[in-house]
Order: structure tokens, then sequence, then C-alpha cells
């Protein structure tokens, strides 16, 4: 995430010292940032150094320090003493990290660093996805709230939200809880099953266990363990771990990062081959079964019709209806269930997903099946309905604040 | 003649930083957003609608996929039956299209027009694409068989400035360096998130390559999809709509003057002809002042300007042509940061087709759209202050046919 985080600031026009345990690493990173950027030029604007020799110098000077350490809470405390140490005292520190508290990390931080200290959570690789949450702890002066939402949104071209200090912040929160769900049931159902039925369709640019091989197995499971361990909500059993993910992660199975292990998914040379959770082992990848109404829902995103496709999904009566309907909808009741919570609106959860994950925003599902559909079919599936869509379902509202033009993009042929 | 005034109601754009073949989608999808988007932005109903103008270019090639007027009848049941038609004339499609629904109006025929301009270009890979963009050139003569024909073809607009009046390569990667800068203010803009810079944009590199001739990937648009629309009205209609919307009828924006030229289709034919001219293109030229004729403004009265940077040397040359300044003293008006947002004519407060990105089809009308913006003070972080009048340069070919449009209220 430091090569993305640094590419970003020098695009945005700040001059950017790159630190890292030796220099040369430094160095190797910028040529990863130039090619981020497609510009050599860029290096005109980063400078390398080594926490040794330049963290002083470099901290000392900066309007922003901008902390992408490993998802260590030791690591980070220990290396913020040494930021309150040395920093202006104006300036602001941020961490990168995707869910631990950012208050715990302030701890025995002078005044001054606990003022200016915050969360900006990318999300990988930031170049590309724009969504990013801004996490400020009880001690964050609202100014220096202030000034990074303006300088993200002015200078750097991100779809911001403020999402509270709550484990795993607002998007990894909703998304993990969703993708996990999915990963507890490929015992039962098979991973070819499961990523087409709940696929690109369901409204994500990728299949849930796509995702998962894609962020990797071991980023997966700190998040979920973060969540399951620090968070009680009624979804609590869906941030179990699978057992057979934690067995292959001990293996090395770590999904698109480990080539040779593989995850849900292995590429070799003959093809792409799938995991068999019950052996551990990896057979030819199969095309799945086409389902009727699947199959029905994308040629109708394929023309952009989002609504009737959602409501082919709310009808359909093959077997496998059910399962696609109780994990969108699990999805739906989750993100908008945990307003007021991880994030201050329903607004701010559906940018997130939007911009964050590519995945169609909760409220937009609830404004294409309707409130008052919605809130029948989470009382058959036993659903936790969202007091927000009970409203919207009284008054007959909509929930979501844009238009198609900025979600279309969310739901896939 | 006076002609009857035909008013801009508003519209709305994709975001042309999506890829709509990632998306799977077929290109009625991204009119079908951009038509229900500009329904929503305006508060209109698609019944409303009484005829309808595609801009397109290339869908026959890019998409496999014809007679798109027809296809914007399946936006909505409401608008089965209405007559609908599609526009080609290369980039300026849109800007055809826009011209077309005008005179319907201005005729009497309908009183509320659509207009779509619309491209699906990344279903191909860029050398088809150039290939297939050929076809806007005499493609036997000029690019049949040439790889990337359209850069080398305006790499000579260059060349032929700077045999005419010199051209200090600097100049160009000036222009792209403000029109990238643009476009991130500009949250629908293709490149919104880039990194450019003026050194990145002057020097020749592994990640700046020459595409053709004396121009660089940093000088070139850049392909991508997308769609607008807009909606044109009567007087009669926009009375209805000002009262119904509450606003003055005199707030609403209207198209105040057009200009419509064709020139040669080949390149070398058209140098042939403006040897002894002091402007390259004199028929781009001429665009510009009939709509500033018709307009009944002169330069001076304009606040800003979108024009066609397909490439920074078709923005050099609409400097001069605009009249900003003389003939062959474009570099003055980039030197001194004329061009710039806070200058004195602003060009491409967007980004342009550089950093906004260029559907080729929907060019025309996000130019026309962007211009609605700037005077009715909706343009956001790009808005150029106290906007009042902003006039568009769509060119179709290599300096082609050329379409200019002034719009204010």
């Amino acid at each position: 995430m430091g090569v993305g985080a640094a590419e970003l600031f020098a695009a945005g026009g700040y001059h950017v010292v790159m630190l890292a345990r030796e220099r040369e690493k430094a160095i190797d990173a910028i040529a990863e940032v130039q090619g981020l950027a497609r510009a050599e030029a860029i290096s005109e604007q980063i400078e390398p150094g080594s926490y040794d020799a330049d963290l002083q110098r470099a901290v000392s000077g900066a309007a922003i320090v901008f902390e992408a350490l490993a998802e260590d809470l030791a690591l980070k405390r220990s290396f913020f003493e040494r930021i309150d140490r040395y920093r202006a005292p104006d300036s602001i520190v941020a961490t990168v990290s995707s869910g631990l508290s950012i208050a715990e990390m302030a701890q025995g931080r002078s005044p001054s660093f606990r003022q200016h200290f915050l969360g900006i959570h990318l999300f990988n690789p930031p170049h590309v996805i724009v969504g990013t949450e801004v996490i400020p702890h009880a001690e964050t002066d609202p100014a220096v709230v202030e000034r990074v939402v303006e300088l993200l949104n002015k200078r750097l071209g991100r779809r911001l939200i403020e999402a509270r200090d709550r484990p795993a912040f607002a998007g990894n929160r909703v998304a993990f809880k969703t993708m996990n769900e999915v990963a507890q049931l490929v015992p039962d159902y098979g991973v070819v099953f499961l990523d087409y039925l709940i696929g690109p369709h369901t409204g994500r640019a990728m299949a849930p266990l796509a995702t998962i091989d894609l962020v990797g197995w071991d980023v997966h499971e700190a998040i979920v363990n973060n969540v399951y361990t620090r968070a009680r909500d009624e979804a609590h059993v869906l941030f179990k771990l699978p057992g057979y993910m934690k067995d292959g992660i001990a293996q090395g199975r770590l999904g698109d990062k480990t080539p040779a292990h593989g995850g849900f998914y292995r590429r070799t040379e003959k093809g792409v081959e799938i995991l068999d959770t019950s052996s551990g082992k990896y057979h030819e990848a199969a095309a799945p079964k086409p389902i009727d109404f699947v199959e029905e829902m994308k040629v109708l995103h394929r023309v952009g019709r989002y609504r009737e496709s959602l409501a082919v999904l709310k009808t359909a009566r093959a077997a496998e209806a059910d399962l696609a309907r109780r994990v969108v909808l699990g999805y739906v009741s989750y993100a908008l269930n945990r307003v007021g919570e991880v994030a201050e609106t329903n607004g701010a959860i559906d940018t997130i997903m939007s911009y964050g994950f590519n995945w169609a925003p909760p409220s937009v599902l609830v404004d294409l099946l309707g409130a008052a559909s919605i809130v029948e079919l989470l009382k058959r599936y036993e659903l936790k309905v969202p007091p927000i869509v009970e409203r919207a379902a009284a008054e007959n509202k909509k929930l979501y604040a844009g238009s198609v033009l900025d979600f279309g993009r969310t739901f896939v042929g | 003649m006076s002609q009857p005034p035909v008013f801009i109601l508003g519209g709305a754009q994709t975001d042309f930083s999506r890829n709509w073949s990632k998306e799977n989608k077929h290109i009625v999808a991204l009119m079908r957003e951009a038509m229900l988007g500009a329904l929503e932005t305006t508060g209109m109903e698609p019944r409303e609608v009484q005829t309808a103008h595609v801009g397109n270019f290339a869908a026959e090639l890019y998409a496999h996929q014809g007679h798109l007027g027809a296809f914007v009848i399946d936006v909505d049941p409401a608008l089965s039956g209405i007559p609908t038609s599609r526009h080609e004339a290369a980039c300026a499609s849109g800007s055809i299209a826009i011209l077309a629904a005008s005179a319907e109006i201005e005729a009497g025929r309908y009183d509320l027009a659509a207009v779509i301009g619309v491209e699906q270009m990344k279903t191909v890979d860029p050398a088809t694409g150039g290939d297939f963009l050929g076809t806007a050139a005499w493609y036997e003569r000029e690019a049949k068989g040439i790889e990337f024909p359209f850069p080398k073809l305006f790499g000579r607009l260059g060349d032929e400035y700077d045999k005419r009046y010199g051209l200090r390569d600097e100049h160009l990667a000036h222009i792209a360096a403000v029109n990238y800068s643009n476009a991130r203010r500009n949250p629908l803009a293709q490149t919104r998130n880039w990194y450019m810079s003026e050194s990145h944009a002057s020097r020749q590199s592994r990640y700046n390559a020459v595409i053709g001739g004396r121009i660089k990937a940093s000088d070139c648009s850049q392909v991508t999809d997308g769609a607008v629309a807009i909606f044109l009205a009567s007087e009669k209609y926009a009375r209805e709509y000002a009262k119904r919307s509450r606003v003055a009828l005199d707030k609403i924006p209207r198209i105040l003057g057009w200009g419509h030229r064709t020139a040669p289709v080949e390149f070398d034919t058209k140098m042939d002809e403006s040897r002894d001219n002091p402007y390259v293109l004199p028929h781009t030229r001429r665009a510009i002042l009939d709509a500033f004729a018709r307009a009944g403004v002169s330069l001076e009265q304009i606040s800003g300007i979108e024009t066609h940077d397909c490439f920074t040397t078709s923005e050099y040359m609409a400097i001069d042509h605009f009249g900003i300044t003389k003939p062959g003293e474009s570099w003055k008006a980039v030197e001194e940061g004329v061009i710039e947002m806070g200058g004195a004519f602003p060009i491409n407060p967007s980004g342009g087709l550089i950093g906004a990105g260029h559907p080729v089809g929907a060019t025309g009308v996000r130019q026309m759209l962007d211009a609605f913006r700037q005077v009715t003070e909706a343009a956001g972080d790009y808005q150029v202050e106290a906007a009042r009048k902003i006039a568009t340069l769509n060119i179709g070919g290599s300096g082609t046919t050329s379409c200019a449009f002034v719009i204010g209220s």
C-alpha cells in the first residue's frame, strides 16, 4: 500500500519522502510508483530514504506523515512513538490500517499527536479504487478531519466517507461479512457454483471467492478475525473463518499472491484449477451449469435494465434462487443495520460499497426492489430488517441519493 | 434572418472513466443511462420528448450495431413512436446531431428534442481502434495500412504550424498539462486520477512513447466509452419548463449562435487550399466566426471555451483560430497563462478531450453540456468564475468538419 499511497500523493502534487527499512528498498519502490503512474517523471517528486537515516529529518519537515506498515498494532504503536518525537506540531499523522483501532494506536501519545491522528483507509490499488475512508478517533480535532477531507476530495480525487472507529471500519466490515459467508458455504456447494450464483450479476465487479483470492487469504483472515474478536452483532457467526481456510493458510495457500499454492483457484499452464475443500486438492475447472434466472439477469444487465434484473432475482423459483436471495438480502440487511454504527448515514455506506468494492450500494438494491418488497423478503429469510428500510417502506421513499449514472457500473452483464 | 431561439434545458453524462466492455454492456446501456440520467436531472417525463437525435461515429465497427436512433425508444415505452435519427460526421457527430435537433426546433416541427452522443470504443485493441478511427480520414489514401493514422495526421498539423510560423513542442506539453490539471477537478473526466506533469509531457520515454510524428502519448486524447444526453427546447416549451422549474426564462441557456463548415477530406488538399491563408484551417476559422456572428458576440464577450483537443496540436490551432492570438502566435497565449483556469480565455475547464476523454460521437454533446453547466454555475470544482457565454469547437476528421457554438443566456 505504501507504493500506491506514494503514487497518489505525488500525483496530487505533493513532494513525498518515501521511507523503507533500507534506502535501496525505497528506490525500488519508486520504480514501482513510476509503473503505477506510467510516468518516469513522477520520481522527481519522490525522495527515497531509510527509517534509520532519514526518519527524523523527513518527519520533522512533513505536513502529513502516512504510515503503511504491516497490520500489527504493536509495530504501529512503536512506530508512532518515534513519530510523536519528531513531528512538527501542526502535522497530520495518518494510518492506512484497514481495521485496527485508531484510538488504541494513539494511546500513550502526546495530546498534539492524538489530536492530529486519524485513519485514512485506502483500498488497493488506490490509483484505481477511489473509495476511501477517513476514520477519526474520539480525540481527533474536527479541524484536522476537515483538512484531510478537503485534500483527499480536492487534490487526490477520492470518493470519501467518514467511518467510525469500529472493527474493520465500514467497507470491510460489510463486504467481508458477505465474502466470509460465501466462503463458509464452499464445503456444501463448491467454488464454481457459488462464484457463478453470487457472481457479478448480483451487483459486484468480481465474484466473492475470486475477490478473496485477490485480496489474499491472510488479509481476509486478519479482517474477519478482527471483527469476530472485537465486535458482536447479528452476523457474528458469519465472521468465523472456515476451518479449511485456516488449514490452507497454514500451508501457505494465500490466493493469487501464492500462485504455486493457489487459493480457491489455482492457475497452471494447463488452465485454471479449482480447490476441493474436502481433500485440499485441486481439480480441473468445469464451466458452471447455467441457471436460467442467472442468465436472464445477465442479459438484462447487458442492456442496462437493472430494475428488471432484480425483479427476476426476486421472483425466480429455482432452488438456487433462495440461496442467492439469502446472500444478497443478507448484504442489504447487514449493511443498512450498520447505519449509525460504522458510519453516520446509509449514503456513506453506499459510497464505500460502490467506490471501495464496486458493489451495488445496498440502498440501490432497496430502491430497485422496492422497500416494501425488501421488508417482506427480509422477514421471509429471517434477516434483521434495518429501521431505515422500514421507514422507507412506510413512507414510500427512495433511499439512494444518486442516479443510475452513479450505480450502473456496479451491475455487470 | 433572425431564427427562433433554441434553449438548452440540461442533461447528463456518463462517467468517461468507465469501461463498458468490462461491464459486459451493450451500447444501448450507455444510451439508457445517459438518457435516464438526463430525465432525472431535468425532471422531465419520457412522454414529453417529441424527437430524438443520436450522434455516433462508428458503432457498426466498434460495437457491430447500426440504427442507433431506434435504440432511443428502448429507454422507455413512452418514447415508442417518436421520430429518431442518427448522425455521423466523425468526431463532430455529436454537434451534427445538435444542429439537426435545433434545426427542427427552429423550423417549428417540435418543441422538445433529446440529443444523445454516444460511442463505445473499448471493445477492440488499440491498433484495431486506430484503424477504425482512420475511416474519419480518406481511408484508402491516408489511413489504410498505417498504424495510428490520426496521431500522424495531427502531427502533420503541428508540422505545418512549424513550417509556417515555428512551433515548439514545449508549448504542446504545456497544453497537455493544463488539460490534465483541469480534468482532476472534473468528477466525470476519464483521466481525473491520472498522473501528468509538464516534465512528463515534454519528454519521450518508455511511458510517453511517440505515437506518430511529433505526437507523443501525452499529446493524445484517450479512447474511451461514453454517452451524453441533453434536451433542446423551443421557446414555447422552455417557458412552460421555466414556470414549473421556478426559474426565469432568461436564466435558461440557449444556443446563441452556431457555425458549421466542411473542408476537403484529405489533409494535403486542406493544406494546399490554405497555403496563402493566415489560418491553417480557414474553414474552421469560418465556423467559429459564423457562430460569433450569429450570436452577435465578439471574442471578448466569451468567458471560456470548450474546444476539440483530440491532440495538443488541434488545441494549439484552436487558440489562434478563435482569435485569442494572431495567426501562428498561439504560443503566446500558452506562455501567458491565457488558456488556464483564471486566465482571460480558459480553454477546456472540463479537461477537454485530452483530460475528460474522447468517446468520439459523444464529444460534441459533452462540450455543449459542459457549456450549459458553466453558464448555469453548475460546473462544481471546474467552474469558470462568472461564466456568461461559452464557445465550443468540435472537429471531425483532420480539420474536415468544424462545428462551433456559442452558449449563454
